[in-house]
């Protein structure tokens, strides 16, 4: 029996079948939680699918062409399409050609690459006159269909494409560079501090986007606004500061700011959280968090960690035979860089292309809400594209509300299911995991040792012990609850959760693998973090006391 | 055909690759300069045409070889026919004159040892140096255990590889005389190898000693990742020492040998002390100067020895330099043997 995936059908899983021609599928706990909407799914999610296999082709991965992928009860699960071993050694040869390039010069990849993709947003934005968040209302529906088509068949292709060719090369020399490492120095890289300290000290453009949002709350300490920042509700700060003169400038220069910068929400992978630059007030919050701090707290860090990275250099290869040394140094290399690029492309892919979605999809819900189509505007993250195609230009003499209706109320369904970890053979996930070392991005095997009696076994992610009151948090809406000194849990994190890496005092996460956003944050930030736990947002409740054992990648519950 | 095809080792010497194979010549060479090599005898390459022509192998290979069914045109062909010559020549007994010399021979070893049974081992010496390609049995002890391993070395010309390089160069298929060594076998605390020229770098000022605890298998086989010294040549004084993982090491058992995880006090500790260090790159120094060109030495240190005279040589021959490999190929290879081939 095929399970409804929202009607698309590409996502359907068989419940008999699957299972039984793929080994095992594994719940993509990193992304899938809370369970994503459905325009997003058909949309966005697709082309990540659609670019893993376009990945794996354009590499030509010899073992494997790229993941399927199912949703059940609303939650993705993922898993290998492994080739044959006659398809390997077909594609081995011309997999070592086009893996070289990145081997060689791993951003002179991904610098032409990363410039296209800017000229793109930029010319689907300027082509149709469009600046303001506000500006795209002055489209008519005809313009605003075709922009809608450009963006669902055209630019997020692109992007999907250019971020999995590049993710999967970064993930291939990473993985080679962990089982290098396993076999020279006898430890999984993913709980030695040591490989951890070489990944750290590369400034990515999350960071230097958080830089420019400290400078503005440092901007306004000097303006002498301090004050307009000290009522609760972020909104009303821009109110404020509209009363004076030096509030006017110091918001201006916000709005500038926002104009370049302010295409991201804080959920990525979904249409149904504002953006930045639609709603300002979403900045303020982390400018408060900032503006106290007089050294950037990744600065204030910076010199030690580039030091300890230097020394963890240097220390590696002297234990590397010299034989082997240049080809381990060249891997070392390529393996921060893409470590780096791991970081860096969430500006670049994931926020551009999510903020660009939800631009001109909210833009239809509010005209089919408007039209009478649907009842409300947020409706529309309940409809594919086939449906905005079919009402978008006779206007308001559709009702779309069918649509919506069964999968809403499919969706409010699943937001109460928990998610199973696996659908099928277990023992399995070890090969498939192996087969495509990308599959780490979403998947996570936690490494047990039973020696250390821990409550929650992860990777050793970033340094240091901590012990502290546990804060639960399920989604970057919830983010401002977060108190300093206490120890985030959270399913993964994205880009959008940098800000309270200079709050918090450690870090538990179910997802994420070495090259992951929370591992690479904590690291960057210096706070102590356990990564890829699995079942840390079950197993620990918000005010308990816990201990983070970032040097062994252990997570004890200190009251249970 | 010689009459004599069986040699004490010390009667050997450089030139005479071609009667007792490579290794054997050269055991004997060492032997004779001094340098302390185990007590041991070589069965020339004629023992092997002896053998196979009284014991009538010979006759029944070839016509085994003829047969319409036998096909070298696939692996699976390949490895049938390896199987079926082998077993043509493990099953024939060693003709009764053989046996005797050769037990006689064994017998005076064990003299010599002031032993019983000593423990050898069997190590197949090619007129050209083809290593890995024949076998080497470890720890056999006893009459029949020693006939029986001979033959196994013998027959091990005809495993798959050397039976289709055979075939591609146009060679006899039934046929590719090899020495056999019998050494006594060394009570090995440590082993393992030098280079007295960095094959790496050609660098020919230091010398590189690999080593892992127990028998030279585990390092020799490149499986288990071993301590690594680099000493230079002219002060002996070791330029950089890098602890292996060790994870496994080569043990000999009751009879043969053993492949066993190394105890972790032990992996985490360095397999030679530094005055072992310097007597085996004393003596690689020496092997260096008389042979007149880098060497690739096996060596033990014998634990029923006392310093120095427990360094002991197991082999030598000309060292091959790698050609310098392009570090991006050389990382392709590693990641097409890991994420493909795994």
């Amino acid at each position: 029996m095929l399970k409804d995936a929202y009607d698309l059908s590409f996502y359907e899983f068989d419940e008999e079948r699957d299972p039984k021609v793929y080994g095992v599928l594994l719940c993509d706990v990193v992304h899938g939680r809370p369970p994503m909407k459905p325009a997003y799914m058909g949309i966005g999610w697709y082309w990540y699918y659609h670019g893993v296999r376009y990945g794996a082709a354009r590499l030509c991965l010899p073992t494997t062409h790229g993941w399927d992928s199912r949703f059940i009860n609303g939650y993705p699960y993922i898993t290998a399409i492994r080739t044959t071993p006659e398809e390997a050694e077909a594609r081995e040869p011309i997999f070592r050609e086009r893996i070289k390039p990145f081997l060689e010069n791993f951003d002179g990849v991904w610098d032409p690459l990363k410039a296209d993709l800017l000229k793109t947003y930029k010319a689907a934005r300027e082509s149709r006159g469009l600046k303001e968040w506000d500006d795209i209302k002055k489209l008519s529906n005809d313009e605003l269909l075709s922009f809608f088509l450009d963006f669902v068949y055209v630019i997020n292709r692109k992007e999907g494409e250019t971020h999995f060719i590049m993710l999967m090369a970064a993930y291939y020399i990473s993985g080679l560079f962990q089982e290098m490492w396993r076999s020279m120095f006898g430890k999984e890289a993913g709980i030695d501090p040591k490989f951890h300290r070489l990944m750290s000290g590369f400034e990515s453009m999350d960071v230097s986007f958080t830089r420019e949002l400290w400078q503005l709350g440092r901007k306004a300490v000097e303006l002498g606004l301090e004050q307009a920042f000290k009522t609760t509700e972020d909104a009303k700060v821009l109110d404020a500061l509209k009363a004076t003169e030096a509030g006017r400038k110091w918001s201006a220069a916000y709005h500038e700011f926002l104009l370049e910068h302010g295409w991201r929400a804080d959920r990525q992978h979904a249409y149904d959280f504002p953006t930045w630059i639609e709603k300002p007030s979403v900045g303020i919050a982390r400018i408060k968090v900032l503006m106290s701090e007089p050294i950037f707290p990744f600065d204030a860090h910076r010199e030690r960690v580039n030091r300890e990275r230097q020394e963890a250099e240097k220390d590696v290869l002297a234990k590397v035979p010299e034989g082997q040394r240049a080809a381990f140094g060249l891997l070392m290399k390529a393996a921060q860089k893409g470590g780096y690029w791991s970081e860096d492309h969430g500006y670049y892919c994931d926020l551009a292309v999510g903020a660009m979605g939800r631009w001109i999809i909210t833009e239809f819900g509010r005209r089919f809400a408007e039209a009478g189509c649907i009842d409300d505007p947020e409706d529309v993250h309940y409809l594919h594209p086939n449906e905005i195609r079919k009402a978008a230009i006779p206007m308001g003499r559709i009702n779309l509300r069918p649509y919506v209706e069964r999968r809403k109320s499919a969706h409010k369904r699943n937001l109460e299911i928990e998610p199973a970890p696996f659908y099928g053979d277990i023992s399995q996930a070890q090969d498939i995991v192996r087969s495509d070392p990308t599959l780490s991005v979403s998947t996570q095997i936690p490494i047990v040792r039973e020696e250390l009696k821990a409550d929650l076994y992860g990777a050793a992610a970033a340094p240091g012990v901590v012990e502290g009151v546990a804060r639960v948090i399920m989604s970057p809406d919830q983010l401002y609850q977060v108190q300093p000194g206490e120890i985030v849990v959270a399913p993964g994190t994205s880009s959008s959760w940098t800000v309270v890496f200079s709050v918090i005092k450690g870090l538990v996460s179910d997802g994420g693998g070495a090259l992951s956003h929370p591992v690479i944050m904590a690291r960057e930030f210096g706070v102590p973090c356990v990564s890829g736990c699995v079942e840390g947002t079950q197993k620990i409740k918000t005010g308990q006391r816990i201990r983070v054992d970032g040097d062994q990648g252990v997570v004890y519950i200190l009251d249970k | 055909m010689a009459e004599k095809w069986l040699y004490w080792l010390e009667d050997l010497g450089r030139g005479q690759n071609d009667l007792v194979g490579k290794k054997c010549a050269n055991l004997g060479e060492m032997a004779k300069v001094g340098l302390p090599v185990p007590h041991g005898f070589a069965l020339s390459l004629d023992a092997y045409n002896l053998f196979m022509n009284l014991a009538g192998a010979y006759d029944e290979m070839r016509s085994c070889i003829e047969r319409p069914e036998t096909s070298l045109e696939s692996i699976t062909g390949i490895n049938e026919l390896s199987h079926s010559l082998r077993r043509i020549v493990e099953s024939k007994p060693m003709p009764a004159e053989m046996a005797a010399t050769i037990l006689l021979h064994y017998q005076q070893l064990c003299d010599r040892c002031c032993a019983l049974d000593v423990a050898v081992s069997t190590r197949s010496a090619g007129a050209a140096s083809h290593p890995g390609q024949y076998e080497t049995h470890l720890n056999v002890k006893g009459d029949a255990d020693l006939l029986d391993k001979i033959k196994k070395v013998w027959s091990s010309s005809f495993n798959p590889t050397s039976l289709s390089f055979r075939k591609q160069k146009g060679l006899p298929l039934e046929s590719d005389p090899i020495g056999v060594a019998v050494l006594k076998m060394v009570n090995a605390r440590s082993a393992g190898i030098i280079f007295t020229a960095d094959p790496n770098t050609g660098d020919i000022g230091r010398m590189i000693i690999e080593a892992n605890w127990g028998l030279g298998e585990s390092v020799v086989g490149g499986e288990s990742m071993p301590d690594t010294y680099v000493v230079d040549k002219k002060t002996f004084e070791v330029v950089e020492r890098r602890l292996g993982t060790k994870l496994k090491c080569v043990l000999p058992m009751e009879q043969g040998v053993v492949e066993q995880e190394t105890s972790k006090d032990k992996s985490c500790s360095f397999c030679l002390s530094d005055e072992e260090l310097a007597e085996i790159a004393k003596v690689g120094i020496r092997l260096e100067t008389h042979f007149g060109q880098p060497q690739d030495v096996e060596w033990a240190i014998d634990s029923d020895l006392s310093f120095p005279h427990n360094v002991i040589l197991l082999q030598t021959r000309n060292e091959v330099m790698a050609k310098k490999k392009d570090p991006v190929d050389q990382l392709l290879d590693l990641m097409v043997t890991r994420f493909v081939k795994a």
